[in-house]
């Protein structure tokens, strides 16, 4: 499984992420060899192994605003058969909707995947095998996880960059709930609200931490996010080594403070690192591509102030 | 995923506008279940996957609809056998084998042992459950038993108290059925329960049956959509509307189907009726060609366009999907359908 390969490390002593922003004004841009280039730099281990891609498929997508885009997803598959990947599985279990050809269907997944019988896993109903959570942060203790996840051998997290009615936003750590099956938990995973969201998220990503993430921030979303909220346009894509990283990096490039955000502080302790120091920037500077995201009254907090501070 | 069940050549999808709907459903749809029937008895989610409750519960349903030799109805009865070896003491089924907890697949198990296995010497006896004499009066007993986590006193103080954290509004008294215990009431198992209670005869209910049907009911009711039509069960967060999806509107509908001149029944299948043309999935259609037939709304043909879903992703191996169309296209939809009949 791939989390074996990922101790539980505090973060003082976990050596420095590494973050890449990339510019992506348009999904028509050149996107696989902008992403193969990007992962070349970071020297993955993927030679011979089976790769598994965890997109963002929440729901009915056709024109393309709520899903992570399929040209991202196709991108993201190209170049890691192309760095040496024996195998590379797209797959999710999206949350709401039932009908997951449906899903993929709407965005057009299959002109950009070939046969989804053989490349895409309808992770709501694969073969499951009962895991321990390695944390206990929720009184979860262990979940009933799907075998293409388990038996991957490097997990790539693949979310589009969103705010979230619920989580404040929804990225590269929030998206691992799609891979909690709905055959055994529904049509959505309620068990994980029960369990109190940001709870479950560390103990799903302390179990399955993904070993990579590729962000969609071509186009965002911003307000009542994860569905009904309003696309926003931010043109990067956002990659890297640590999804603790890379998740803070994505917060801070939609204006948000990732100290405010509940998972992502608690997720720092054990998963990655949060601090701007520890985190190696590659490509853009957050900066230059900061594009400020509209967030619900509720997450008002969240929101960085003129000076650089939180809100209060 | 690598137990792409294709059909032999001899077996090959009917092609062409004309094809009557039961030459799909005979080539394809019952050839494809009895294969995909694993050696234990039970059907993966996906051909060659590891059996589990709710596929092995829509296969047989499905079959019952099909022509039987003597080697298909052995094929019944293990299934029935493998869906009966299933059951955990407190009378609930686990989705997968080796789960020590029950959850909302004990509706369709109900349905299916109600269906296939009839209570002819006794409370859901049958040879292929012999030894398992009271599966079904058990199974009714856990759903009756089986309460959803909201609603109870303390959180009903916490909606008085905390008003502005009511960010669903939803009347938590009316209670439905959850997906796993102690959580919440969702459109779709309460949907299932509400459906095998009907189908059920209420003379092998457990006491207090009926006033969670008329809760259910209710709820349901409560949860659609401000325009018709369900999601998943939040018709509004935010203060704003929820967008209805077709799989749940028709789990609802079908399980509403009593109350068929309400305005709510009615403005919901009017959605249905819109969205149609726009369906992407099998299994949304199969279940919105269902509900509308149910309804007596005209539906095209579902055969034809099911070939063509069929031609571009095998259903994506899905059988509960192959199924649903089954029963879609069968006899077998009487398990869903009960108006109809009755309205001749």
């Amino acid at each position: 499984m791939s989390s074996a390969s990922h101790p539980l490390q505090p973060s003082f002593s976990r050596p420095s992420a590494r973050v890449a922003i990339r510019r992506a004004e348009s999904y028509d841009a050149d996107l696989s060899a902008l992403l193969f280039e990007t992962l070349r730099e970071f020297d993955l281990p993927v030679r011979g192994k089976t790769v598994f891609l965890k997109p963002n498929f929440v729901g009915l997508d056709p024109l393309g605003l709520i899903n992570t885009h399929p040209v991202v997803v196709a991108a993201a598959r190209e170049s890691f058969l192309r760095l040496g990947a024996q195998r590379v599985l797209v797959g999710d279990g999206p949350a709401l909707e039932r009908d997951t050809e449906a899903v993929v269907e709407s965005m057009g997944l299959r002109e950009y995947l070939g046969d989804l019988a053989q490349t895409f896993v309808d992770l709501n109903v694969d073969d499951v095998h009962r895991v321990r959570l390695r944390t206990r942060a929720s009184s979860l203790k262990a979940l009933d996880l799907p075998q293409a996840v388990l038996t991957a051998d490097f997990i790539v997290s693949m979310p589009k960059l969103k705010t979230h009615h619920w989580a404040g936003v929804t990225l590269s750590l929030k998206n691992m709930f799609g891979i909690v099956p709905g055959s055994c938990y529904g049509w959505p995973k309620n068990i994980l609200h029960w369990a109190g969201i940001n709870r479950a998220l560390l103990d799903i990503n302390s179990t399955v931490r993904p070993d990579f993430a590729i962000v969609d921030g071509v186009v965002g979303m911003e307000g009542n996010g994860p569905i009904q909220g309003t696309p926003k346009p931010c043109g990067v894509l956002v990659v890297g080594d640590d999804p603790v990283a890379v998740d803070a990096t994505c917060a801070r490039i939609m204006d948000l403070v990732p100290e405010r955000i509940g998972y992502l502080k608690q997720a720092a302790i054990l998963l990655g690192h949060l601090r701007e120091e520890k985190i190696q920037q590659l490509g853009e500077s957050v900066d230059t591509v900061r594009t400020p995201f509209a967030v619900l009254e509720a997450f008002r907090k969240l929101k960085r102030g003129k000076n650089g501070l939180a809100l209060d | 995923m690598d137990a792409v069940v294709k059909l032999a050549p001899g077996e090959e999808a009917p092609r062409g506008e004309n094809r009557p709907q039961s030459s799909w459903l005979e080539r394809f749809c019952f050839p494809f279940l009895f294969q995909t029937q694993n050696p234990d008895g039970g059907w993966g989610h996906r051909a060659g996957a590891c059996s589990a409750v709710e596929p092995t519960c829509w296969a047989l349903l499905a079959l019952a609809g099909a022509p039987r030799s003597g080697e298909q109805e052995a094929a019944l009865g293990r299934g029935l056998s493998w869906l009966c070896s299933q059951q955990l003491p407190d009378g609930s089924w686990p989705a997968f084998p080796g789960q020590a907890q029950g959850c909302w697949v004990t509706s369709l198990a109900c349905l299916a042992l109600h269906v296939l296995a009839p209570p002819t010497a006794g409370l859901g006896w049958s040879p292929a459950c012999a030894g398992k004499p009271d599966a079904l009066a058990r199974g009714l007993g856990w759903l009756s038993r089986s309460w959803p986590g909201e609603g109870g006193l303390w959180w009903r103080l916490r909606e008085k108290l905390l008003p502005n954290q009511n960010i669903v509004r939803q009347n938590s008294a009316l209670r439905g059925w959850s997906w796993t215990p102690g959580t919440s009431s969702w459109v779709e198992p309460t949907s299932y329960a509400l459906i095998a209670l009907r189908k059920i005869p209420a003379e092998l209910h457990p006491r207090g049956v009926a006033k969670r049907r008329r809760l259910g009911e209710a709820m349901l009711y409560d949860r659609m959509c401000p325009g018709g039509g369900w999601n998943c069960g939040n018709p509004r967060v935010y203060g704003v509307a929820g967008e209805p999806a077709v799989g749940a509107t028709a789990w609802a509908l079908l399980a509403l189907q009593d109350y068929s001149e309400q305005a709510e029944n009615q403005r919901s299948l009017d959605w249905l009726e819109r969205s149609y043309a726009a369906i992407h999935g099998p299994g949304s259609l199969v279940l919105a060609s269902l509900c509308l037939e149910t309804y007596a709304r005209s539906v095209p043909p579902l055969s034809v366009a099911l070939e063509r879903l069929y031609d571009a992703n095998q259903f994506l191996q899905n059988v509960a999907v192959v199924a649903w169309a089954a029963i879609a296209l069968s006899p077998a939809r009487a398990a869903l359908q009960w108006t109809l009949a009755a309205r001749g």
